[in-house]
C-alpha cells in the first residue's frame, strides 16, 4: 500500500506537467497576444517587440516553458502581464471561494442523492421510485447556469431580495486579503444558491447511478444472508448493501471532476463571484499567459489529486481492493 | 442466449444431405438482434416520449424559416423589450427580437452542433479503437497515451482553450468551429469504449475463422467485429448528444459558442440574465428549450439502453 501511494504521489508530477506543457503551447498558439492587450491605443511593432523582450515572449515556446516549470520550482508563478500582480496571491484569494462552492455543492449533491436512490432502489416500481427517477432524468438535462438563472428568478427577484445575486462575502477567519467582508449569515447567503446549481446535477447523476447499483446489491447473495441471519433492515441495507453499491457511484464522481470545474466556471460567472473559475475564464479570454498556467497547474493538480483519492476510496468501502 | 454467428463462408449446402428425415423442422425465422431491439423499444414509455421531443426538434430544426414569424437577427427599435402578447409570444429583447422566432432558429444550431459534434467524434474515435484494440501492442500504446492525454484534462478547460484558439465567429463556420472543439474533447470516449469491445470481440472464434479464412483485416473489422460493438456505440451516441448540447450551451454561455447575430440559446440565456429582474420571460425560454432538447435526447437514450443492452444498465 505504501509502495502504491508513493508510486501514484510520483504520477502525479508528470501528469500535472504534461496538462501545464500542453496548455502551455495551445495558449501561445492563440491568435494575438497580451501585449496587444496591454498597449491598447499606444500599439505600435517597435513597442510591442521591446514588451515581448521584457516579458520573454520572444523566446521560443519550449524556453518560455522551462523558465517558467524553473521560476515554479522556486515557488514563483510568475505574475500576471495585464495587472502585475502575483499569479500565486491571486490563486490563493480565489482558492477558497471555490473551494467552498464545490465542497457544498458535493455534500448538498450527496445529501439529495444517497436519500432518493435508496428510496429509488428499496421501493422498486413504486409511486416513489418514480419520483425520485422521474425528478432525476429532470436533474441531469438542465444545465447549471439555468437551475442557476431559475434560483435568482426565485430568491432574488422574487420574495424581496432573500439571496444576494451577486457577490461574495468570506467565512469569519477565512479573509485572504487585508480587508474583506466577512460573516457566516452573508457567507451563507452568497454560496447557497451557487451551490444549489451546482449541486443539482451532481446529485441527478449520482443518483440514477446509485439506484441501479442498489438494485444489483440487494439481489445479491450476501444481503439475503444478511438478512436470513437476522439483521434488521437498517444494517443490512445501511452497512452490508449501501457501501458495496457505493463503489460504482465514487468512480464517477472521480469522472464528474472535469464537469465540476467547467460548472464552476458557469456558476461563479453567473454569481458574480471572486472564485478560480471567473478567475481562469478571464485569464483565457484575454490571454494573461501567466495566470493561465496558474490556472491551468492549480485545476491539474485538484483533477490528479481527486482521482487519487478516489482510488483510494476504494479500498475503504471494499477492503478486498488491495493495491500492492 | 447465443447470439447466430455471422460471417463463416462454410456452407452446409455443400455437406452430403441425407435422402430423407421422418420429420422436417418448422422453420422458425429468428428474429435479428435488430427487430428484437426495436420491439422492445416501442414498448419502453420513456424511449417513446424522448423519440417523440427529439422528432418535433428535427422538424421545427428543418422548417424553421417557415415556423418562425420574424426573422431572428433583424432588430426593431421600435420594439424592444415587448412583453409577450400576439405579436410576438415569446416578447422581444433588447434589440428587439422576436424571442419564439430566436429559440425556433437556436433549435438548429443546437441540433446541428450536438448531433454533428457527436458524429465527427464518433468517425474519428471508433477507428481509433478498433485499431488500437485489434492490433494491440505498439499501435494500441500510442493511440491510447494520445487518448489519455485528451483525457487527462478537465474537459471543459480543454473545449473553452480550444475555442479561444479558434475564435468563436458567427454564422456556418462559426458553427463548425464549436462542433469541432465539442469534437475533439469527446473523442476518446468512443475509442476507449470500440477498444474495450474489439479486445473481447477479438478472440472470438467466428473472427479467428475469418482470418483462418485469408478474409482480409478492414473487412473484418467492419463486417464482424464493428456490428457486434454497435449496441453500447449507439447508446452512448444517443446519450452523447444530450451532452454535447450542454456543452454547446455552457460554451455559448461563456461567450465561446457561435457569435451574434447567429441565434443561440446559451448566449440568448446570458444576454439576457441583466434585464430578467424585469423581463423574467428572456432567460427563461431559451433555457427551457435547452432544457427539453437535452430531456430528449437523455429519455431517448435511456429507453435505447434498456431495448439494446440490458447489461449497460
Amino acid at each position: 500500500m505504501r509502495v502504491y501511494l508513493l508510486r501514484r504521489l510520483l504520477h502525479i508530477v508528470p501528469t500535472v506537467l504534461m496538462i501545464t506543457l500542453v496548455v502551455f503551447v495551445m495558449m501561445r498558439s492563440v491568435p494575438g497576444d497580451p501585449v496587444v492587450a496591454l498597449l491598447g491605443d499606444a500599439y505600435t511593432e517597435e513597442d510591442a517587440v521591446k514588451v515581448r523582450e521584457v516579458y520573454g515572449l520572444d523566446k521560443p515556446v519550449l524556453v518560455q516553458y522551462v523558465i517558467w516549470l524553473g521560476k515554479l520550482v522556486r515557488g514563483d508563478w510568475g505574475a500576471s502581464i495585464l495587472s502585475g500582480r502575483p499569479v500565486l496571491q491571486d490563486v490563493l484569494v480565489r482558492l477558497p471561494v471555490t473551494l467552498e462552492l464545490i465542497l457544498l455543492s458535493m455534500a448538498i449533491a450527496l445529501a439529495i442523492a444517497i436519500p432518493a436512490a435508496l428510496i429509488g432502489a428499496l421501493r422498486q416500481n413504486t409511486w416513489a421510485d418514480y419520483t425520485a427517477t422521474s425528478v432525476a432524468m429532470i436533474g441531469v438535462s438542465i444545465p447549471e447556469f439555468f437551475i442557476g438563472v431559475l434560483l435568482l428568478l426565485v430568491f432574488s427577484f422574487g420574495l424581496n431580495g432573500f439571496l444576494p445575486s451577486s457577490g461574495w462575502v468570506y467565512l469569519p477567519g477565512t479573509c485572504p486579503m487585508m480587508v474583506c467582508g466577512v460573516s457566516l449569515w452573508g457567507n451563507v447567503q452568497h454560496v447557497l444558491m451557487p451551490a444549489i446549481a451546482l449541486g443539482v446535477g451532481r446529485a441527478a447523476i449520482l443518483t440514477r447511478l446509485l439506484r441501479s447499483s442498489m438494485l444489483e446489491v440487494i439481489r445479491s447473495e450476501y444481503v439475503t444472508t444478511a438478512r436470513a441471519k437476522g439483521l434488521s433492515e437498517r444494517p443490512v441495507v445501511l452497512k452490508h448493501a449501501l457501501k458495496n453499491a457505493l463503489i460504482p457511484t465514487v468512480t464517477v464522481m472521480g469522472l464528474q471532476v472535469g464537469f465540476l470545474i467547467g460548472g464552476a466556471i458557469v456558476v461563479e460567472t453567473l454569481f458574480a463571484m471572486p472564485g478560480l473559475g471567473t478567475f481562469g475564464i478571464d485569464a483565457i479570454i484575454a490571454r494573461d499567459y501567466q495566470q493561465v498556467q496558474g490556472f491551468a497547474l492549480i485545476t491539474a493538480f485538484a483533477f490528479v489529486v481527486i482521482n487519487l483519492l478516489v482510488d483510494l476510496t476504494y479500498t475503504f468501502l471494499d477492503p478486498r481492493i488491495r493495491y500492492a | 442466449m447465443t447470439k447466430p454467428i455471422r460471417g463463416g463462408s462454410l456452407q452446409e449446402a455443400e455437406l452430403p444431405r441425407p435422402a430423407s428425415v421422418a420429420w422436417t423442422a418448422p422453420a422458425v425465422r429468428s428474429e435479428s438482434p435488430f427487430a428484437e431491439g426495436l420491439r422492445r423499444l416501442r414498448r419502453s414509455h420513456t424511449a417513446v416520449v424522448g423519440a417523440a421531443i427529439v422528432a418535433v426538434l428535427l422538424v421545427v430544426a428543418i422548417f424553421a424559416d417557415v415556423l418562425a414569424p420574424y426573422s431572428p437577427s433583424t432588430n426593431d427599435q421600435t420594439t424592444t423589450f415587448a412583453r409577450p402578447s400576439w405579436d410576438h409570444p415569446l416578447g422581444t429583447d433588447q434589440m428587439g427580437r422576436d424571442m419564439l422566432s430566436r429559440v425556433i432558429h437556436g433549435t438548429r444550431i443546437s441540433l446541428l452542433i450536438g448531433v454533428s459534434s457527436v458524429l465527427l467524434a464518433l468517425f474519428l474515435g471508433v477507428p481509433i479503437g478498433m485499431i488500437a484494440g485489434y492490433y494491440g501492442g505498439r499501435i494500441d500504446g500510442l493511440l491510447m497515451r494520445v487518448m489519455d492525454l485528451i483525457l487527462a484534462f478537465p474537459i471543459y478547460l480543454l473545449a473553452i482553450i480550444l475555442m479561444v484558439i479558434f475564435t468563436p465567429t458567427a454564422g456556418l463556420i462559426g458553427t463548425m468551429k464549436v462542433t469541432g472543439a465539442i469534437a475533439i474533447v469527446r473523442i476518446p470516449i468512443y475509442a476507449r469504449l470500440v477498444r474495450g469491445s474489439v479486445l473481447s470481440i477479438k478472440e472470438k472464434e467466428f473472427v479467428e475463422a475469418c482470418r483462418a479464412l485469408g478474409v482480409r483485416d478492414p473487412w473484418i473489422l467492419l463486417r464482424h467485429v464493428l456490428p457486434n460493438c454497435l449496441a453500447p456505440i449507439i447508446v452512448t451516441t444517443t446519450l452523447g448528444i444530450a451532452t454535447s448540447i450542454i456543452v454547446e450551451a455552457t460554451l455559448s454561455f461563456l461567450g465561446l459558442g457561435t457569435q451574434p447575430p447567429t441565434p443561440s440559446w446559451g448566449w440568448d440565456l446570458k444576454a439576457n440574465v441583466a434585464f430578467i429582474q424585469a423581463n423574467l420571460w428572456l432567460s427563461l425560454f431559451p433555457g427551457l428549450a435547452i432544457f427539453v432538447t437535452v430531456l430528449g435526447f437523455n429519455l431517448f437514450g435511456d429507453g435505447l439502453r434498456d431495448a439494446l443492452d440490458p447489461r449497460l444498465k
